[in-house]
C-alpha cells in the first residue's frame, strides 16, 4: 500500500463546494440567468404510440411575448442521438412513442407564457397501437416501435430486429454437464419495479448562442462530454461549436447522464438567437428523463449437497422503453454480474432487451445489478434453508477470490470480500442467532446478501499546471455531482505533488478547456481519473525535477518532493527550492510554463476468448471490482405488513478510502436508496399513462424510513492498479439492499417474496396465505 | 383576474418592493423577482421541502405560500440567517459531518433544523428525524444530516455554559 | 399554468363573507397547503381567493363554560398538535395531527382546510369523527351547525354550499379516557392508507371512525355501541365486519381497495387493543 506522506489521503476533508452550499450562493441550473434570457416550455404527447400529422403552431406564434417555437420539422431525420443505438431525435420526430415525450417546445419571455403558448400548439395525431410490456412488444404482431431500427447507427452487435433493441448472452464452462453434476435444482422467477431516481433538483438546461453562431450550454449534466456529444449528433452540428458547461449538480444517479433537454434548450436558442433555459417540472421529470429497468428474470442453480455452486442460468427480459438509451448495457453488466461473486463453473446468462410505448428506461445507480442482485442473493438464501447450510457460510464457502477470474474470464487483482463478510457478520452479531425479539405486534430478523461492482470503464484524462506562484489547478473534466469528485481528485494531486489540499485548485468542467472524461458515472471517477491524476502529476514531478536539478546543480534523479511545495536533495532536506520558484524559471526563463497531462483508456479485456463464448457484449473492456455485504435487521408490523429497517450494517471493500467520509457518505445514501427500492418505491402505469409522477404520489425514504443505525464500513482491499489503491464506492452499496431485507423478511415472516418492492400489502397477503396452508 | 401588481414583502429584515400576479407563490417571487436563489424548486407540491423559508420565525413552504398574502410577514431565508449564532452552528456542523452531498436540498434542510434548534435547545435523535421528516434528501441517507444538527445543538449549548 | 387570481386578505369575517358570495368563483383560502399545490398543478383556477387566516374569531382554540373546546377553522395542525386541553378522549385530535405531513406543511395547513377539502386520505375527518365533533358553518346569509358524521358526502365533496365556509369545530366535553389515531402510510407524511380514530373514555364510551377506505370516514353508532359495551376479541371482530361493510375503497397508487378493507378490523383491533395497553399504563 502506497503510504500517504502529506496526510491529504485517507483525510476527511470537507467539500470544496462546502461554503457555498451552507449558505445558499451554490448554483444550480434553476439559478443562473443570462441577460435577454428567455424560458422554454415543452408541449407533451398525449399518446403512447401515433403517427404526427401536422403542427398548427399559429395560435401559439400569435401569443404576446413568444420568441420561438420549435417541433420535429426543426430537425433532420438522420440527426439521431444515442449512447448506443443512435435512435432517438432531439424531439419527436414523424411519430410519438410515449405518453409525455417531447412533441414542440417554446422559448417566451415568461415561464406563464411559455406554457400557455406551449398548450395552444395543435397537433394532428393518427393513433398506433401500443406495446405496453416487453412480452406484448416482442409477440410477433405487436406495432412496431421503429421502424427504421436495421439502418440505425449501432456501436456493438445488438442483434436489433422488430422490437428486440439488444440481445446479450454469456456462456462459461458447459451448461448441460452443470446440471448433471448438481444433486439440486433450484429454479425461480422475480420481477422488479421501475424505480425514479428523483434527484432532488429536477433537469434543466440554459443555452446561449454568440452572434457567430457559437453556442454556450449550461445543464444539469454527469458529464459535459456526453451533452455535448448528443446535442450535436440530435442537431447536425460540428461539436467544436458548441461548449458544455456545468453549474452545480442537485445530483445524478443516471438521470442525468443520458441528455434530457439539453438538444431542445440548444434548438430553442438557435431558433430565438437569444439565451433559453429550460427547467422540467417535477412531473415531467418524472415522465420525461428516464428510470430505472423493470427486470423480467428466470434464475436457476445447480448446487452440490455440501453447498458447492455448480451451475447457474440467467435469463432476463428488460423493459427498455421508447428509445435505447443506456439500456444495452445495463443488460450487458446485469448479466456480467449474474453469477454474482461467487465460484460457478458452468453459467449460462442470456437476455433480451425490448422497446416498448414507454418512457425510455436507462442508467440508474448499481446499472442494473440492484435487479439481478434480488434474484440471485434471495435464491441463494433460498438454497441455504434447504441445504441447512447458514446463508452466511454458503456463501463464504463459494466466494471467489483475489486471483480469481470473473465472469467471461478478466482476472479479479484485489478482493475484501471475505473481510467485508466477517465484518457484517460481527457487527451485527449474526452468530448469536437471526431472530430477533420484536416489539409487541411484530417479528423481526436479520438478513443478508452480497454483490459485487466495477470502477473502471472507457476514457478519461487529467491535466495538471503549476502556476506561476507554485500553486497547482487540476482540471480533469470530471463533473461533481455532489458525490465529492472534486475534493477528493485535489486530495489524490496534493498528495502526489505532497502539496496542502489549499494549495490545489480544481478547474470546472468545460469542453472548450477540459480533457475528455466519458462521464460521472459506473463508479469510476476515483478510480479512472483518479488514476489520470496521478499520471499528470508524475509528469509535472518529473518536470519540476529537471528545472530544481538545474537550480540546484545536482542530477534530477537525486531530488525528491518534499511536504509544502519544495523539492530537495534526497537526504538533504535543507538543499531545497520552491515550486514558485521552479515554476518562475519555467514561465520566464527556460523550458516554458509547467504543465502535465495524462489520458488513458481502461483496457482489460472482459472476455478471454479462451474460458467464455459470449455474444452481444456492449462494454468489452470493464472492471476493476468492488465488493459489499449487508446485514439489516427488519421488524414486521403483523397487523398491516409493513417492514421496517431497524438497522444496517454495509461493508465495502473500496480498495481503499481516499476520504473516509466521503465513502461513507456513499454507502449510507445508497443504503437509503436501496431501502426505498426495497419497500416502496415504485413507478405505476395506468394503461400508457404514469400514475403517480409527482412526489405525493411516488415516496421515497424520509428520516424515519431511515434506519438510524446505519453503518457504513470501508473494507481497504488496496487495489495494485488503483490510485493509492482506490477502487470505487458510488453504485455498490445499492446492489444488495433489496435482496438483504427480501431475506430478512424471509427469515422473520416465513414468506418469500420474487416480486419488488415488498409492499406492506404483498407482505401482510404473504404473511396470510403461508397461515392458510 | 387580477392583473400584476405591486407588493412589499419583508425578507430578511429589508422591506423589498416588488410585483406578483395574484397566484405567484412566495418562491417564485423571492427566487424570479428578489433573486435569493437559496430557496430551491424540488417540487412545487409542498412534499420535498426544498423551498422551506421561515415565516413569522416558524418554517413554511414558499412554493405553497402566496406571495401576495406574506405582505405583512416576517420571512426570512437562508441569505438572512447566515449571522445568527444558532445557523452558524448547524452550517460548521454540517460542513464537518459531510452532512450534504449535491446541497440542493441543505438550505431548506438548515432552514428547517434552525427552527428545531431555536424551539428546543438539545433535541434528541428522534426529535431531529421528526422535526426534519418533511425534508426529502436523496443523496446523504440522512445520518450525517441528524448528526450534524445533534453535533450543533451541543455545540451551541456548550457556548451558553461558557 | 400560474393561475391568477384577486387576493383579499380579510379582516373580518363579514368582509370575507360577503366577499365569497359577491364573487362568483371565489374560494377561502386557508393554509394553502392543499389549494395551492393544485394551483401549481393547474388543477384549479380559481377566479378570487379570500383569506381567512388573518381573521381573530377563526383562530386558536377555546373551553367553553360547559367544558366544550371550540377549534377555530383557521387553527393550524401544529398547534392542535400541541394544545393540552385536548386530553383524554379528545387527545386523537392531537395524535391525528402530529402524524399529518411534517413540520412545515403543519405549520401552514389549518383544521378549516382540512376538513372542507375532504381528501379521503386525510387525517383530521376520522379523528373528528371519533371524537365526536360539531362542525360550525357560515355564510353571508346564515349560521348552522351540522355533526361532522353528516358532513362529508362524497369524494371531495361536503354539505358546503357556495359561499358557505367553516368556521370552527366543536368538540364535546373530553372525558377521562384515551384517544388515539392509528395510521398506516407508506412512508412518514403521506397519506393514510388506512387509519383507525378511537376515543375510549374510563367509564367504557368508545368512538371509532376508519379513514382511507371511501369518500367518506366510516363510523356507525352500532360499531361504537359494540366496542363501547365489549372489547373482547370476537366484539372487536364484529365492529370491525360492520365498518368494513361499510367501506367502499378504491385500487390507487398506495394500495388496493382489497388490502384496505382486510386492514379494517386488523387496524381496528390493535388500535383499540393499543388504547387499552394505554389506559392500563394511566391508572
Ligand atoms: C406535502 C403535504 C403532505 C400532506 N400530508 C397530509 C397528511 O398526511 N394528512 C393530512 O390529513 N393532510 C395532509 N396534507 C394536507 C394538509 O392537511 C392540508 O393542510 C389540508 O388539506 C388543507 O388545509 P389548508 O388550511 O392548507 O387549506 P387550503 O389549502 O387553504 O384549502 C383547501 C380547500 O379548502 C377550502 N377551504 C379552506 N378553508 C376553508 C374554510 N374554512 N371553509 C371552507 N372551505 C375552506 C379551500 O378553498 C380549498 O378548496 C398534506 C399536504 C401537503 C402539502
Ligand atoms: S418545492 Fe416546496 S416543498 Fe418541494
Ligand atoms: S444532499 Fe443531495 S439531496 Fe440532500
Amino acid at each position: 500500500m502506497t503510504q500517504s506522506v502529506v496526510g491529504v489521503v485517507g483525510l476527511a476533508a470537507p467539500q470544496l463546494e462546502a461554503a457555498e452550499k451552507v449558505d445558499g450562493s451554490a448554483r444550480f441550473i434553476a439559478d443562473l440567468n443570462r441577460p435577454g434570457m428567455l424560458y422554454g416550455a415543452v408541449l407533451q404527447s398525449p399518446h403512447a404510440h401515433a403517427r404526427i400529422l401536422s403542427y398548427d403552431v399559429s395560435r401559439a406564434l400569435a401569443i404576446a411575448g413568444v420568441r420561438a417555437v420549435v417541433t420535429g420539422d426543426d430537425v433532420q431525420t438522420n440527426w439521431r442521438m444515442g449512447a448506443f443505438i443512435k435512435d432517438e431525435h432531439a424531439l419527436a420526430k414523424g411519430k410519438v412513442r410515449y405518453v409525455g415525450e417531447a412533441v414542440a417546445a417554446i422559448a417566451a419571455d415568461s415561464e406563464a407564457v411559455a406554457r400557455e403558448a406551449a398548450a395552444a400548439i395543435n397537433v394532428v395525431y393518427e393513433e398506433l397501437p401500443a406495446a405496453l410490456s416487453p412480452h406484448a412488444a416482442l409477440k410477433p404482431d405487436a406495432a412496431v416501435i421503429h421502424e427504421e431500427l436495421a439502418n440505425y447507427i449501432k456501436v456493438f452487435d445488438t442483434g436489433s430486429a422488430g422490437n428486440l433493441c439488444s440481445r446479450t448472452s454469456f456462456r462459461e464452462g458447459d451448461i448441460e454437464q452443470g446440471w448433471r453434476d448438481s444433486d439440486l435444482i433450484f429454479e425461480a422467477h422475480y420481477l422488479t419495479q421501475a424505480q425514479a431516481h428523483v434527484s432532488l433538483e429536477p433537469c434543466g438546461a440554459l443555452a446561449e448562442i454568440d452572434a457567430n453562431g457559437r453556442i454556450t450550454l449550461w445543464s444539469a449534466n454527469q458529464s459535459v462530454f456526453r451533452v455535448q456529444a448528443n446535442v450535436c449528433e440530435s442537431l447536425g452540428l460540428p461539436m467544436s461549436r458548441l461548449r458544455c458547461l456545468t453549474p452545480r449538480i442537485g445530483a445524478g444517479f443516471g438521470n442525468k447522464m443520458e441528455p434530457h433537454v439539453q438538444p431542445l434548450a440548444v434548438l430553442l436558442a438557435m431558433k430565438a438567437r437569444r439565451p433559453v433555459k429550460l427547467v422540467l417540472s417535477r412531473e415531467q421529470d418524472f415522465e420525461m428523463v428516464r428510470a430505472r429497468h423493470p427486470f423480467d428474470i428466470r434464475v436457476k442453480t445447480g448446487v452440490k449437497r455440501d453447498g458447492t455452486l455448480v451451475a447457474r442460468e440467467v435469463e432476463v427480459l428488460l423493459d427498455g422503453g421508447a428509445f435505447a438509451d443506456d439500456s444495452p448495457g445495463v443488460l450487458g453488466y446485469a448479466l456480467l454480474m449474474s453469477c454474482g461473486p461467487y465460484r460457478i463453473p458452468h453459467a449460462h446468462c442470456h437476455g433480451r432487451l425490448a422497446y416498448t410505448n414507454k418512457m425510455r428506461f436507462g442508467a440508474f445507480r448499481g446499472f442494473g445489478v440492484p435487479q439481478i442482485t434480488f434474484a440471485t442473493e434471495t435464491q441463494l438464501d433460498e438454497i441455504a434453508d434447504a441445504l441447512a447450510i447458514d446463508p452466511i457460510e454458503l456463501r463464504l464457502k463459494n466466494l471467489k477470490r483475489q486471483g480469481d477470474r470473473w465472469l467471461g474470464g478478466q482476472p479479479i487483482a484485489s478482493c475484501g470480500l471475505n473481510e467485508c463478510i466477517e465484518r457484517v457478520r460481527t457487527a451485527s452479531g449474526w452468530n448469536g442467532g437471526r431472530h430477533r425479539a420484536g416489539s409487541a405486534g411484530s417479528r423481526r430478523a436479520l438478513g443478508m446478501a452480497c454483490s459485487a461492482h466495477i470502477s473502471g470503464l472507457l476514457s478519461t484524462g487529467a491535466i495538471i499546471r503549476l502556476l506561476e506562484d507554485g500553486s497547482v489547478l487540476l482540471n480533469t473534466g470530471a463533473v461533481d455531482i455532489g458525490q465529492g469528485s472534486n475534493t477528493v481528485l485535489s486530495q489524490l494531486c496534493a498528495e502526489a505533488l505532497r502539496v496542502p489540499l489549499d494549495r490545489v485548485s480544481i478547474a470546472s468542467p468545460d469542453t472548450d478547456g477540459s480533457p475528455y472524461n466519458w462521464g460521472t458515472t459506473a463508479s469510476r471517477v476515483t478510480y479512472m481519473t483518479g488514476i489520470s491524476v496521478l499520471g499528470a502529476a508524475a509528469e509535472v514531478e518529473r518536470k519540476i525535477k529537471e528545472h530544481a536539478a538545474e537550480i540546484l546543480e545536482c542530477s534530477a534523479q537525486d531530488l525528491e518532493l518534499v511536504p509544502g511545495g519544495f523539492v530537495a536533495v534526497k537526504g538533504i532536506p535543507h538543499r531545497r527550492v520552491g515550486f514558485a520558484a521552479v515554476s518562475g524559471r519555467a514561465h520566464w526563463a527556460a523550458g516554458g510554463p509547467i504543465i502535465g497531462s495524462h489520458s488513458w483508456v481502461f483496457d482489460q479485456k472482459t472476455v478471454d476468448p479462451k474460458r467464455a463464448s459470449v455474444v452481444g457484449l456492449p462494454f468489452p473492456q470493464i472492471g476493476a471490482f468492488v465488493f459489499n455485504a449487508i446485514v439489516v435487521d427488519v421488524e414486521i408490523d403483523e397487523t398491516t405488513g409493513k417492514s421496517r429497517v431497524e438497522r444496517a450494517w454495509s461493508a465495502c471493500d473500496v480498495g481503499r478510502a481516499i476520504n473516509p467520509q466521503m465513502v461513507e457518505g456513499q454507502i449510507e445514501g445508497a443504503f437509503v436508496q436501496g431501502l426505498g427500492f426495497a419497500l416502496f418505491e415504485e413507478m405505476v402505469w395506468n394503461g400508457p399513462q404514469i400514475a403517480n409522477p409527482t412526489l405525493m404520489d411516488y415516496k421515497i425514504p424520509t428520516f424515519i424510513e431511515a434506519p438510524s443505525e446505519l453503518y457504513a464500513i470501508i473494507v481497504e482491499s488496496n487495489d495494485p492498479g488503483g490510485p493509492f489503491g482506490a477502487k470505487s464506492v458510488g453504485e455498490i452499496g445499492i446492489n444488495g439492499v433489496a435482496a438483504a431485507i427480501a431475506n430478512a423478511v424471509n427469515a422473520a415472516v416465513g414468506v418469500r417474496l420474487r416480486r419488488l418492492p415488498l409492499t406492506s400489502e404483498r407482505v401482510l397477503e404473504a404473511m396470510l396465505a403461508s397461515e392458510q396452508k | 383576474m387580477s392583473e400584476i401588481a405591486p407588493i412589499v414583502l419583508n425578507v430578511n429584515g429589508a422591506a423589498r418592493h416588488t410585483t406578483a400576479l395574484g397566484g405567484d407563490t412566495l418562491l417564485t417571487v423571492i427566487r424570479d423577482q428578489l433573486l435569493l436563489t437559496g430557496a430551491k424548486r424540488g417540487c412545487n407540491q409542498g412534499v420535498c421541502g426544498a423551498c422551506t423559508v421561515l415565516v413569522d420565525g416558524r418554517p413554511v413552504r414558499a412554493c405553497l405560500s402566496l406571495a401576495g398574502d406574506c405582505q405583512d410577514r416576517r420571512i426570512e431565508t437562508i441569505e438572512g440567517l447566515g449571522d445568527r449564532p444558532v445557523m452558524r452552528a448547524l452550517q460548521q456542523a454540517f460542513v464537518a459531518a459531510a452532512a450534504f452531498q449535491c446541497g440542493f436540498c441543505t438550505p431548506g434542510m438548515l432552514v428547517a433544523a434552525f427552527a428545531l434548534l431555536a424551539d428546543s435547545r438539545l433535541p434528541s435523535e428522534a426529535d431531529v428525524r421528526r422535526a426534519l421528516s418533511g425534508n426529502l434528501c436523496r443523496c446523504t441517507g440522512y445520518k450525517k444530516i441528524v448528526e450534524a444538527v445533534l453535533r450543533a445543538a451541543h455545540a451551541l449549548a456548550d457556548e451558553a455554559v461558557a | 399554468m400560474a393561475s391568477n387570481p384577486a387576493l383579499f386578505q380579510s379582516p373580518t369575517l363579514t368582509e370575507a363573507l360577503d366577499l365569497l358570495a359577491a364573487i362568483p368563483g371565489a374560494r377561502p383560502l386557508s393554509g394553502g397547503a392543499s389549494l395551492v399545490a393544485m394551483m401549481n398543478a393547474g388543477l384549479v383556477e380559481p377566479a378570487a381567493l379570500v383569506s381567512l387566516t388573518r381573521i381573530p374569531e377563526l383562530r386558536g382554540i377555546r373551553v367553553t363554560a360547559d367544558g366544550g373546546v371550540i377549534i377555530g377553522a383557521a387553527t393550524r395542525h401544529n398547534e392542535i398538535a400541541a394544545d393540552p386541553r385536548l386530553c383524554g378522549t379528545a387527545a386523537v385530535l392531537p395524535h391525528a395531527a402530529a402524524q399529518i405531513a411534517g413540520m412545515a406543511v403543519r405549520n401552514m395547513g389549518t383544521i378549516g382546510g382540512a376538513i372542507a377539502h375532504a381528501d379521503p386520505g386525510l387525517d383530521f375527518p376520522p379523528a373528528l369523527a371519533a371524537a365526536g365533533a360539531v362542525v360550525e358553518l357560515a355564510s353571508a346569509a346564515a349560521r348552522r351547525r351540522v355533526p361532522i358524521r353528516e358532513f362529508f358526502v362524497d369524494w371531495y365533496a361536503t354539505v358546503l354550499t357556495p359561499g358557505e365556509i367553516v368556521i370552527a369545530v366543536h368538540l364535546p366535553k373530553p372525558k377521562p379516557g384515551v384517544g388515539l389515531y392509528l395510521k398506516h402510510a407508506r412512508v412518514s407524511g403521506d397519506f393514510a392508507i388506512v387509519s383507525v380514530a378511537v376515543s375510549l373514555a374510563r367509564d367504557g364510551e368508545a368512538h371509532v371512525a376508519v379513514g382511507g377506505c371511501g369518500p367518506v370516514p366510516l363510523a356507525s353508532a352500532e360499531a361504537d355501541g359494540i366496542v363501547s359495551s365489549d372489547l373482547s376479541a370476537s366484539a372487536l371482530a364484529h365492529a370491525g365486519d360492520l365498518l368494513t361493510a361499510l367501506a367502499n375503497p378504491v385500487d390507487d397508487v398506495r394500495a388496493t381497495a382489497d388490502y384496505r378493507r382486510l386492514l379494517i378490523p386488523r387496524m381496528l383491533a390493535r388500535a383499540l387493543n393499543d388504547c387499552m395497553a394505554a389506559s392500563r399504563s394511566v391508572a
